[in-house]
């Protein structure tokens, strides 16, 4: 995190030679700019709840479980003949001619398609996704506050009082920042004094950061309205969690989430959810106090400081952040209860590995802002209670374990399941329940649903439930849930099927599953199973991340050691050689991907980070292959000035990732390149290189036999989280 | 002061020796005025201005559509000691006016170092650029001849414009040229995104003049 919101020192510019009259004359033309920013943002953000707004009402979602037939946009029926020229060349749906719109060159997008090329203008999108690949994306002017800011802050012992007023007449925007210590204090304070809480953030937020804070408006955005969305969801699913001391923090803490209106309503919903739930769950007792951190240096109090007031409330978010809400079924909502529903679905795929998360998918043009706030959340949890908000999501990622009552498992579920040839779809008949165990523990109830993974995808994507069935322990269903998925994608997958209590106002109870694995079994003639239910699994945790087959990526690198200045040298005489050469990483091809979309494909890429990171970003990416589980990338990372000693002790991670408009992307595999020994690190933390098997030996071959390619085919892991 | 009501912020960014005029350049098209005055510019400043663009398809018929293009002219302090703060600023702009001063050789031969400053700096290695000529208005102090400008013009494949700002010549056109070339790029990188040559791969060539075609890296 600090990697990506903060400039690096070497990236920091030195402006100490400044007189003050100038700096404050520069910080005067920064304030402009400001307003232009502001300016530009609350466009930007219209422009995008514009979009979702079309995007709502496009029926046709990802799980792509509709007829051809009809207009992915309206929905109204297809006449036969259009069918065959009326899929969108972007996002496949087939749309009728009302929900076209012409290019200048005589093609055609849809309607959705079309406005989001059009944002992607409007926004700067294209601009801010070029540069991502050169820089951290730290902006200039970021760069340039930060080292303003640096210097009245030598004067470490001010109080709070003194240096708001300082800072105020130098610049009224630098966020004044406030010793960790104080904010806990608010924190814990109770209620009564949460409405000057509330007051001391509101005028904080006046003082809002140009730093961090304003690096998302300048930086990409496509997206703002959803990740408002899915952030106040994360307090959603994070209240569910809370014990009422914790609550109490949680109240506090409301005022300053991005969408006032829809929080004060979760917690409403927490409230009841607490009141009947036992205090003091697992959970909550894994979930440390702040209080023992002790406040770090001034920098870090400074942006975890200002990483909470991000949350500030922009009242355009509002709309967004409703709509958003009402779009998910009204099941979902209390799913969150379950953990494993759709907030999971979220965190899953800014969560591949604890590191990837930290700096999550923030540069993806389009998902930035969803990311960006993925990190504002994480960062702004963080703040409050640090672990914590570590701990839930990697529990709500490799496993349900957590959030929702458990009970003796009993029963049986009676199912079966089976691939239409022609819909290409896989069908998943849930006839019914016998001898369910009670979901609520007291009254003796049970209002059981269904619910559907199709392994290994875990998000919301994936997820297909029935209705829920009430005061009853054998409940019959007779539904069909839908997959689209080409048949040949089954075989590496499993059905992971599980049956719920749905507590309406207390949590939903976790009353069985059972994981049929697709391979094996005959899908063409169905036949109902009767399979008794089972409890979770002890250890969700894969046994290895390699457990689970995810594909492969071919790479090929080489170490191309230092030619000495020769061509260098006649250009600029800024240009600084050092000693060291370069590595080269082809990134050629990926095979057998996993599909993510509709019509059973990806829009892959991948991306690479050499561990330790230096100075500048050691960030790459390659270009976007559309619908191709098996890409063909041929693109080179190339890292310069890297003495060949140094590759000993360092890490290549690279990534794949299914590119999402509009969503976070999601995660499809990873490598890991090391020597295998030692530890590296990342960002804050040191990780051991748990580089296995050809991981290791093409990152000792590249050692070894400089200027000569190494190549590999490596296996991808299903999660970057290091070893056990 | 900055309403939203436009379709395209549009961010450029004047470079070039202390002194070229760069600040009056900007002072002209943004007020259609001229100051004499040698004012030095602390460290960065803006202009603004709001223009309409019309667009054109790719064959250059315009199309008819046109766009309020608020443009955000940064304008960036020549002097060396300032070249730290300036040059952080070459990845926020769109594009770049490089400005060299035609009554000065000096100012001319500095163009290659602004070159590879920018192609160190900015978004990206071949961002769109123009090369302007400034003071043409004072043709009895001429350093620099015409023939010379756009030859190195050439070389890296960008527009050449001699311009006054005392004057007012070549200005605005100058100014749209680049606001043309930006434009041109914003739509290829949209619209056909499958064809992405990388850019990504940090292999900066530093000081070579780029061929003339422009391709969209994104």
């Amino acid at each position: 995190m600090v990697k990506d919101t903060m400039p690096e020192a070497a990236d920091m510019i030195n402006l100490g030679f400044l007189s003050d009259s100038e700096r404050e004359l520069i910080l005067e033309v920064l304030q402009r700019d400001e307003d232009i920013r502001q300016a530009e943002e609350h466009r930007v953000r219209s422009m995008k709840t514009e979009l979702l707004d079309m995007k709502r009402k496009g029926a046709k979602r990802g799980s792509g479980r509709y007829s051809q037939r009809s207009c992915g946009r309206c929905q109204e029926p297809l006449s036969r003949l259009t069918v065959f020229s009326s899929q969108c060349k972007i996002c496949n749906h087939h749309v009728c001619r009302n929900c076209r719109t012409a290019l200048p060159e005589g093609s055609w997008l849809c309607s959705v398609c079309a406005k989001e090329s059009d944002l992607k203008k409007m926004t700067g999108d294209w601009f801010y996704d070029q540069r991502v690949n050169r820089f951290s994306t730290t902006p200039g002017h970021d760069l340039v506050r930060v080292s303003l800011k640096k210097k009245p802050q030598v004067n470490k012992r001010e109080t709070t009082g003194e240096m708001l007023l300082r800072s105020t007449e130098i610049n009224p925007d630098l966020p004044i920042p406030i010793p960790r210590v104080r904010q806990k204090n608010q924190i814990a304070d109770n209620k009564g004094h949460s409405k000057e809480n509330s007051a001391s953030i509101a005028s904080r937020e006046s003082f809002e950061s140009k730093e961090e804070v304003w690096s998302k408006p300048t930086r990409s955005d496509t997206e703002s309205a959803e990740n408002d969305s899915i952030s106040s969801r994360k307090t959603d699913t994070e209240s569910g969690h809370v014990t009422p001391q914790q609550q109490r923090r949680e109240n506090c803490s409301a005022p300053c989430s991005p969408s006032g209106s829809t929080v004060s309503s979760l917690t409403t919903l927490v409230k009841a959810d607490i009141a009947s739930v036992v205090s003091g769950t697992s959970e909550a007792n894994t979930a440390p106090e702040i209080t023992t951190e002790s406040p770090g240096p001034e920098i870090e109090v400074d942006r975890l400081f200002k990483k909470s007031i991000k949350r500030a409330p922009k009242p355009s978010e509002f709309v967004s952040t409703l709509d958003l809400r009402d779009e998910r079924d009204e099941r979902d909502e209390r799913d969150e209860h379950d953990t494993s529903g759709a907030s999971m679905g979220n965190r899953s795929r800014s969560v591949p590995g604890l590191d990837v998360q930290e700096d999550g998918e923030e540069e993806e043009d389009i998902d930035s802002l969803v990311s960006f706030h993925k990190r504002t959340m994480a960062s702004s949890s963080f703040s409050l209670n640090s672990s914590k908000s570590t701990l839930g999501s990697l529990m709500s990622i490799y496993s349900e374990a957590g959030d929702f009552d458990s009970v003796e498992v009993s029963g049986d579920l009676i199912f079966s399941m089976s691939y239409n040839e022609p819909s290409q779809s896989l069908n998943v008949f849930i006839k019914e329940c016998h001898g369910l165990a009670f979901g609520d523990a007291s009254g003796q109830l049970s209002h059981p649903y269904v619910k559907c993974y199709l392994l290994p995808d875990k998000s919301r994507q994936s997820k297909r439930k029935t209705s829920i069935k009430r005061n009853t322990v054998n409940p019959v269903y007779k539904e069909t849930l839908k997959y689209s998925v080409s048949r040949s994608q089954l075989a590496t997958r499993s059905m992971l099927i599980s049956v719920w209590h749905h507590g309406r106002f207390s949590r939903n109870a976790f009353l069985g599953e059972v994981e049929i694995p697709l391979d094996t079994r005959d899908l063409d003639s169905p036949h109902e199973d009767r399979v008794a239910l089972m409890a979770k699994l002890a250890s969700p945790v894969p046994a290895s991340a390699f457990a689970q087959y995810k594909g492969e990526l071919m790479i090929s690198l080489k170490y191309v050691t230092s030619k000495k200045p020769t061509t260098e040298k006649i250009k600029g005489k800024k240009v600084v050689i050092e000693g060291g050469g370069e590595l080269h990483v082809l990134i050629k091809e990926a095979k057998n991907l996993m599909a993510m979309k509709p019509g059973g494909t990806s829009d892959s890429f991948v991306k690479g980070y050499l561990f330790p990171t230096k100075a500048k970003t050691t960030k790459r990416k390659t270009p976007v292959v559309k619908k191709n589980l098996n890409p063909h990338y041929d693109h080179t990372f190339v890292y310069k000035e890297l003495p060949l000693e140094q590759l000993e002790e360092m890490c290549l991670e690279l990534t794949v990732w299914d590119r999402e408009a509009m969503l976070s992307n999601e995660f499809l595999g990873g490598v890991r390149l090391s020597s295998g020994r030692g530890t590296v690190k990342i960002g804050k933390a040191e990780v051991e290189m748990d580089s296995v098997g050809e991981e290791v030996s093409v990152w000792e071959k590249v050692m070894k036999y400089p200027d000569s390619w190494a190549e590999g085919t490596l296996p991808l892991r299903s999660t970057m989280v290091k070893g056990k | 002061m900055t309403d939203g009501d436009y379709d395209y912020l549009i961010k450029l960014l004047a470079l070039g020796d202390s002194g070229v005029g760069k600040t009056t350049f900007l002072y002209r098209y943004t007020d259609n005025k001229f100051n004499p005055k040698f004012i030095t510019t602390v460290g960065i400043d803006f202009r603004e201005k709001r223009v309409v663009y019309t667009a054109s398809n790719p064959n250059g018929a315009t199309t008819g559509k046109t766009f309020k293009v608020h443009l955000q002219l940064w304008d960036t302090a020549g002097q060396e000691r300032f070249r730290s703060l300036t040059t952080a600023f070459f990845r926020d702009a769109m594009g770049f006016l490089l400005m060299f001063d035609l009554t000065s050789q000096q100012s001319f031969l500095n163009v290659r170092n602004w070159m590879s400053q920018l192609q160190a700096n900015a978004y990206c290695e071949n961002p769109d650029i123009v090369l302007i000529g400034n003071k043409a208005d004072l043709a009895d102090q001429r350093e620099v001849q015409e023939k010379q400008a756009k030859e190195l013009a050439d070389k890296y494949g960008i527009p050449y414009f001699e311009t006054s700002a005392a004057t007012g010549v070549e200005v605005d056109k100058a100014v749209i040229t680049l606001l043309d070339l930006v434009m041109k790029r914003m739509e290829q990188c949209v619209d056909k995104p499958p064809a992405e040559p990388a850019n990504g791969n940090g292999a900066t060539k530093l000081g070579e003049a780029q061929p003339n075609e422009k391709k969209c890296a994104c």
